[in-house]
C-alpha cells in the first residue's frame, strides 16, 4: 500500500518535472529533404550483417543491401548504430523508421513489427574454444555455462533447449563479449547465427563450430507495425530487383567468404594510428556534448537553485521537486526514458544529441540546483537581514550581498560538476550517440582489441579531466582572492 | 509626538507564544532601553519594529503607518529605521567603505561621490576614519560594530534599533561602542536599545522597559526601575544582574 502511494507520487512529480523541461527546452527538429531520408536503426556490431570497417564506415550484408536498395528506389538512409535492443526500441518509439540488424522474423516480433520479405535464412550453431576437445555436442553441456547475445536467435535457441540439456546461460550485449567469455573459459560454449560465428572465426576469433545449423529462421527488415508501409514496399521491390540483377548474391559472397584482412597493425600505436581520426571525432563529440550540456545544465540549475531560496513556498516546492526527481533518477534510465519516451508522448522524433543534452541538462542541472541552493542558504541569515534592514528590497539584497558570497562557496562545486558531466556523457552511448565511449565500442567490435582500445579511451578521458582539474584549481585560487 | 506606537502585539512560532500583548510607545528623541531575561522576547519585539519578524496580530505604527499590515511599503519605512545587530552582520563581500555606501547608492539617495564623502564623515564620527579601504574581516569586533552603526546611519534614519550591540564584544571594546551610542543619544536620535549594560541604561535612558515572558512587566525612569522596582520578577532579575 505504502509503496504504491509512494510510487504514484514519484510518477506525478516526474511527470511535472518533465512537462516543465519539455515546455521549456524540447524543440524537436524535423528534417524533410526533397529525397526522403529514412533513419535505419542497426546493431553496433553484428558481423557480417553490420560492423564498422577500417575507415569506420558501417558495412556488412545489411548495410550494403540497404544502400543498394536505397539507390535502386531513390531514397536516402541515415544509419544509426544503436545496438540491437536500442534499435528495436527506437523503432517502436518512432525515433527510427526501420530496423535492419540481422533480425529474425519471429511470431512474437510480428506482434509489433511489420517485416519485409526475408533476405536471408539463418541457423544456429554451437561454438567452442579451439583447444576444447571435450565439448562436441549438446550432450556435453550438462552443468556448464553457455554464452549468448541478447535478442538473438542463438539466445532463444539456448533457452528452448536449456532444460533438456541442463546448462546455465550467460547473456551479453554484443558478440565480442560472448566470444571472449568462451575463449577465457568462463563459458564452455556459445550459440550464435551461423554466418555470424563463421565470420568471426574467419576474422581470427579462436573458436570452432561443432554442430550443424539448427532452428533455421528467416531474417527480415522491420518497421513499426502499421507504419512506414511505403518504406517496406520500397525495400521489397528493391530486394527483388537486386536478386534479379545479381547484386544481392555479390553482396552475400563478399561478406560470407571474407578472409581476415592482413593490413591491420594490432600494436597499441598501430591501433591508435589507424583510428586516430575516428577517436578524434568521438572525442570532439564528447567535448561538444559536455560543453552544450554544461551551458544548459548551468542555466536550469541556477534557475531552480534560485527558485529554492525565494521566500515563496510554491517556488521552493518546485525547486525541491526538480532536485528530488532528477537527482534521484539513474542517468541511464533518464536517457532512455527521454530518448524513447518523449517521442511516444509528443509524437515527434528528437535527435539523439538533443535527447542527450536534455538528459544531462536535467540530471546535472539537478545537482547544480542543489548546490546553488545550498550555497546560498549557507550564507549567514544575518547578511540578508542587515541588507533588508537598510531598506534594500529582496532582489537587490540578494544580488548585492548574498549571491556574491554564495557564489564564492559554490565555484569549486561547479568545476567539479563539469568534470562529472564530462564523464557522464559516456552513458549517452546507450542512445546511440557516437561519443568517445561508443567510438571505443565500435573500434573494438572490429579489431577485438578491447584492452588496448579501452586503455586509449581511458587515457583520453584522463587527459581532459586533468586539464579540467587544473582549471578547477586555478578557479579555486582565483575565488580565494 | 510619538514615533513608534505598538498596540496589542502578539507573536507566536507554532505553539510558542513569544509576545503576548505588548503595548509600547516611543516618543521623538526618546531613548528607550529594553531589559529582561534571556528568551523573554526582547529581540522579537525589537525585530518586529522594522518587520524583520512578522507579527501574529496587533498594530505597529511607525511614522504614522501601520507596518503590521500586509500591504505596508516596508522597504520605504526601513530606510528610516537603522538597525544594529549583536553580531554586526557587516557584508563580507564588501570592504568597509562599500558597506557604508551600498544602501544610499543602491536606493538612489546619494551618488557615488557624495556617498563616499558621507561614508568618510561617518567613519570619523565612529572614530575609524582610516579604515575606509579596510576589509571587514581584518577588524576587531568593537571596530566592526562601530562600522555597523555608521552603515545604519548612512541612510540618515531618525530611529535606531540596537539588539544587544555589545554582548558579543570583548570587555575592552564595549566602551568605544557605548560612547558612539551615547553621542547619538545626545544629538537627539530616537533609540530603542536592548542591552544588559545597566550603566548605559542609567546614564542614557529616558525610559527603561522590563520585558518578561512576552509582556512588558514594568516601565519607568531609570530611577523608578533600578531604585524602586515594584514587580517581583524585576527585583529578582536586578538582584541576579547586579550580583554578577
Ligand atoms: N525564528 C524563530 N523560530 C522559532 N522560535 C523563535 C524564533 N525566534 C525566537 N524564537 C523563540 O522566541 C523566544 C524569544 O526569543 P528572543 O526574542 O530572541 O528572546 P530574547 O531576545 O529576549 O533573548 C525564545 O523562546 C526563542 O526560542
Ligand atoms: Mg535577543
Amino acid at each position: 500500500m505504502k509503496r504504491h502511494s509512494f510510487t504514484s507520487h514519484c510518477v506525478l512529480a516526474m511527470a511535472c518535472g518533465l512537462i516543465i523541461a519539455l515546455s521549456l527546452f524540447a524543440a524537436p527538429t524535423k528534417t524533410h529533404a526533397a529525397e526522403k531520408t529514412y533513419e535505419i536503426g542497426t546493431d553496433v556490431t553484428f558481423p557480417p550483417f553490420e560492423y564498422a570497417n577500417d575507415n569506420n564506415k558501417y558495412v556488412g550484408i545489411d548495410m550494403d543491401l540497404i544502400r543498394a536498395i536505397a539507390k535502386d528506389q531513390h531514397f536516402n538512409v541515415d544509419i544509426k548504430p544503436l545496438g540491437f535492443n536500442a534499435a528495436i526500441q527506437a523503432v517502436q518509439a518512432g525515433q527510427a523508421d526501420g530496423v535492419l540488424a540481422g533480425m529474425s522474423v519471429t511470431p512474437e516480433r510480428k506482434g509489433t513489427f511489420d517485416f519485409s520479405n526475408p533476405y536471408y535464412n539463418s541457423g544456429v550453431v554451437m561454438g567452442v574454444a579451439q583447444n576444447n576437445n571435450s565439448t562436441k555436442s549438446l550432450n556435453d553441456l550438462k552443468g556448464k555455462t553457455v554464452a549468448v547475445k541478447t535478442g538473438t536467435t542463438g539466445a532463444q535457441y539456448a533457452q528452448s533447449i536449456q532444460k533438456k540439456y541442463g546448462f546455465k546461460i550467460s547473456t551479453f550485449d554484443d558478440s565480442n563479449n560472448v566470444y571472449e567469455d568462451v575463449m577465457t573459459g568462463n563459458s564452455v560454449a556459445c550459440f550464435d547465427d551461423q554466418p555470424v560465428l563463421k565470420y568471426g572465426i574467419n576474422q581470427g576469433t579462436q573458436l570452432k563450430i561443432v554442430t550443424k545449423p539448427a532452428a533455421g529462421t528467416p531474417i527480415g527488415f522491420g518497421v513499426k507495425k502499421g507504419q512506414n508501409q511505403e518504406l517496406l514496399k520500397k525495400f521489397n521491390t528493391g530486394l527483388a530487383n537486386l536478386k534479379k540483377n545479381g547484386q544481392y548474391q555479390k553482396i552475400l559472397d563478399k561478406y560470407l567468404n571474407a578472409k581476415k584482412s592482413t593490413t591491420d597493425n594490432h600494436s597499441f600505436f598501430g591501433i591508435l594510428n589507424q583510428n586516430k581520426v575516428f577517436l578524434w571525432q568521438g572525442f570532439l563529440q564528447t567535448l561538444w556534448l559536455t560543453i552544450v550540456s554544461i551551458v544548459f545544465a548551468t542555466i536550469i540549475g541556477v534557475f531552480f537553485g534560485l527558485l529554492g531560496v525565494l521566500p515563496m513556498k510554491f517556488f521552493q516546492g518546485l525547486s525541491t521537486t526538480f532536485i528530488y526527481v532528477f537527482r534521484g533518477l539513474p542517468l541511464i534510465v533518464l536517457a532512455l526514458f527521454i530518448y524513447t519516451g518523449i517521442p511516444t508522448l509528443i509524437g515527434t522524433k528528437i535527435p539523439a544529441f538533443t535527447a542527450g543534452v536534455i538528459t544531462l541538462m536535467l540530471d546535472e542541472g539537478a545537482y547544480i540546483a542543489a548546490f546553488v541552493k545550498g550555497g546560498i542558504q549557507s550564507v549567514e541569515k544575518g547578511q540578508m537581514e542587515a541588507a533588508r534592514s537598510l531598506g534594500l528590497p529582496f532582489g537587490k539584497a540578494m544580488r548585492k550581498v548574498v549571491l556574491p558570497q554564495g557564489i564564492k562557496l559554490i565555484v569549486p562545486s561547479f568545476i567539479n560538476q563539469f568534470i562529472i558531466t564530462l564523464k557522464d556523457t559516456s552513458i549517452l552511448s546507450v542512445i546511440g550517440i557516437i561519443e568517445l565511449t561508443q567510438t571505443g565500442k565500435i573500434i573494438i567490435a572490429r579489431n577485438l582489441e578491447g584492452f588496448k582500445v579501452w586503455a586509449m579511451v581511458a587515457l583520453i578521458y584522463l587527459i581532459v579531466i586533468t586539464l579540467l582539474t587544473w582549471l578547477s584549481n586555478w578557479g579555486k585560487r582565483r575565488t580565494k582572492i | 509626538m510619538s514615533k513608534i506606537k505598538v498596540t496589542d502585539l502578539y507573536k507566536q512560532y507554532g505553539d510558542n507564544h513569544v509576545l503576548k500583548g505588548v503595548n509600547l510607545e516611543v516618543k521623538d528623541n526618546e531613548v528607550v532601553v529594553v531589559i529582561g531575561p534571556s528568551g523573554s522576547g526582547k529581540s522579537t519585539l525589537l525585530r518586529s519594529l522594522n518587520k524583520l519578524e512578522e507579527p501574529t496580530s496587533g498594530s505597529i505604527v511607525v511614522h504614522g503607518e501601520d507596518i503590521a499590515k500586509k500591504d505596508a511599503n516596508i522597504d520605504k519605512i526601513r530606510e528610516q529605521i537603522g538597525m544594529v545587530f549583536q553580531h554586526f552582520n557587516l557584508f563580507h563581500n564588501l570592504d568597509v567603505g562599500k558597506n557604508i555606501m551600498l544602501a544610499p547608492v543602491e536606493l538612489g539617495k546619494l551618488n557615488k561621490q557624495d556617498a563616499e564623502k558621507q561614508a568618510k564623515k561617518l567613519l570619523k564620527v565612529v572614530g575609524l576614519e582610516n579604515k575606509f579601504n579596510a576589509s571587514v574581516d581584518s577588524l576587531s569586533g568593537g571596530q566592526q560594530q562601530r562600522i555597523a552603526i555608521a552603515r545604519a546611519l548612512a541612510m540618515n534614519p531618525d530611529i535606531m534599533l540596537f539588539d544587544e550591540p555589545t554582548s558579543a564584544l570583548d570587555p575592552e571594546m564595549v566602551g568605544d561602542v557605548l560612547q558612539v551610542m551615547k553621542d547619538l543619544a545626545k544629538e537627539g536620535m530616537t533609540m530603542v536599545v536592548v542591552t544588559h549594560e545597566m550603566g548605559f541604561a542609567k546614564e542614557v535612558a529616558d525610559r527603561v522597559v522590563f520585558v518578561d515572558e512576552g509582556k512588558i512587566m514594568e516601565s519607568g525612569t531609570p530611577d523608578d526601575i533600578f531604585n524602586h522596582p515594584k514587580n517581583p520578577r524585576l527585583k529578582e532579575f536586578l538582584s541576579k544582574i547586579l550580583a554578577v
